[in-house]
């Protein structure tokens, strides 16, 4: 475990390892107390902070590194969720660490963060010696889960399982729908080129964006473009 | 006395069901049946419809995951299993399917009345060591599934199509008249299969597939 090899790693006159933390969170109180506790942590240091999805992104591309743990609060909200956002730093940045940051979150909330390419699960809710240790763990490339969650572990690759299972296969409506929700169109735009009801294609979008395990249409447009579903005209 | 738990137990081995049987006895609960085997433990509980289980992984016939899998929703509500393994694969599987305890026989036994006691207060019971197994287990569980799905997000219907034939056996000549295509363009889905599973053989092509959940074995 973490704590006997630092020791050891003392003994041999080695300097402990550092671990490099960045905190995306929502409320600017609590940022600042993770802030503080990470930083009084030994081991530990905060290199970024942030507070929505898309500055995330900008902060981890300036810290231009891979050796890093990102703490994401599943607290963020909006278009770009944390869900986006774990999925877009799996894919920008494969190396790094990313640890889902719940609030008394239910199983399904873990799988589907796991799912979409987090490294473990803390939870807030537990005691700072823990949640501390939790970091260092995943650091160390352990997966962790931390809270009320360790509970429902058996729940949770249940709730993965399914997801899996529903990912697979897009019909061929629903991959025409997407294709033409890349041009940007509306609802009922789309609807009026496949000749089908505005009700059709929500219901339409709304399974896919299930299937796809995210939460809105950028999403599911960026993750479908990645996989070769659909080309993404270049952004200007 | 109504309110009682009965227990189901089921072990292997006679000594193994002797001492389950008198940890219930402290643990004050009621065994209603007591077995050695999967066949006589699924219909023991299905029943009885007792509130506990204590299930041997080791069984003759069959093994206890199938028990469990059989029961489906008629699952007691607190399980405690016996296991000689101990991964974290094990671990989860038994998880997955409803056990809030988990035991090896080589060092768990010896406090048995209490563990009991703790699974029916729906305590999770098991060794530091074993749930983080578990854990990690289902953090190469996330990652198989993500990769799968992803990979799967990536493939045509015609190469999902010739993955799936692949599967059940069929060779590159059966597999054309089937979809209507020339021998020779099966023979290009599948070596594009094969690079983007990152296998050289169709064994290992299923095999791998299976792994990441794309076809079902």
């Amino acid at each position: 475990m973490m704590v006997s090899e630092s020791t050891i790693g003392a003994r041999g006159g080695r300097t402990p390892a550092h671990h490099d933390v960045v905190i995306v969170e929502p409320f600017p109180v609590v940022r600042t107390g993770l802030g503080l506790i990470v930083e009084a942590s030994p081991g530990l240091k905060v290199v970024g902070t942030s507070a929505s999805a898309e500055e995330t992104v900008t902060v981890i591309e300036r810290l231009g590194r891979t050796q890093l743990v990102v703490l994401v609060s599943m607290g963020l909200a909006g278009e770009s969720d944390a869900y986006w956002l774990i999925r877009a730093l799996r894919e920008r940045f494969p190396g790094i660490v990313i640890l889902g940051l719940g609030a008394n979150a239910d199983p399904n909330t873990v799988s589907r963060a796991l799912f979409t390419g987090a490294d473990g699960f803390i939870d807030k809710n537990v005691e700072v010696e823990e949640f501390l240790e939790a970091i260092r763990d995943a650091s160390e490339a352990e997966m962790v889960i931390a809270g009320p969650a360790a509970d429902s572990v058996g729940t949770i690759a249940e709730g993965i399982e399914r997801r899996r299972s529903q990912t697979f296969r897009l019909t061929r409506r629903e991959r025409e729908v997407l294709v033409v929700a890349a041009e940007g169109l509306t609802a009922r735009e789309i609807a009026e080129r496949l000749g089908v009801r505005e009700r059709t294609v929500t219901t339409h979008l709304a399974r896919i964006y299930g299937k796809l395990g995210v939460g809105n249409r950028l999403a599911a447009l960026r993750l479908a473009a990645r996989s070769g579903l659909l080309t993404l005209p270049p952004a200007e | 006395m109504s309110d009682a738990v009965r227990a189901v137990v089921v072990a292997a081995h006679p000594t193994v069901r002797r001492v389950v049987e008198i940890a219930c006895q402290e643990a004050g609960v009621i065994v209603v049946d007591s077995s050695g085997t999967a066949a006589e433990a699924t219909a023991a509980c299905r029943s009885h419809g007792p509130e506990l289980l204590v299930l041997d992984l080791d069984l003759p016939d069959s093994d206890g995951f199938r028990v469990l899998a059989d029961l489906g929703d008629l699952r007691p509500r607190s399980i405690l299993v016996l296991a000689e393994r101990a991964d974290g694969d094990h671990v989860l599987r038994a998880l997955r399917l409803g056990a809030r305890g988990y035991l090896t026989k080589a060092g768990g036994l010896r406090d048995l009345g209490t563990t009991i006691r703790r699974v029916i207060a729906g305590e999770r019971v098991m060794t530091p060591k074993l749930e983080k197994d578990a854990i990690g287990a289902l953090g190469r569980m996330a990652r198989h599934a993500r990769e799968g799905a992803d990979l799967a997000e990536s493939l045509t219907t015609r190469q999902q199509q010739v993955l799936e034939f692949l599967s059940q056996g069929k060779t590159v000549n059966q597999i054309a008249s089937r979809l209507g295509i020339s021998p020779r363009t099966v023979e290009t889905h599948v070596a594009t299969l094969y690079r983007r599973l990152g296998v050289n053989t169709r064994v290992q092509a299923v095999s791998q597939a299976a792994r990441l959940g794309l076809v079902d074995l």
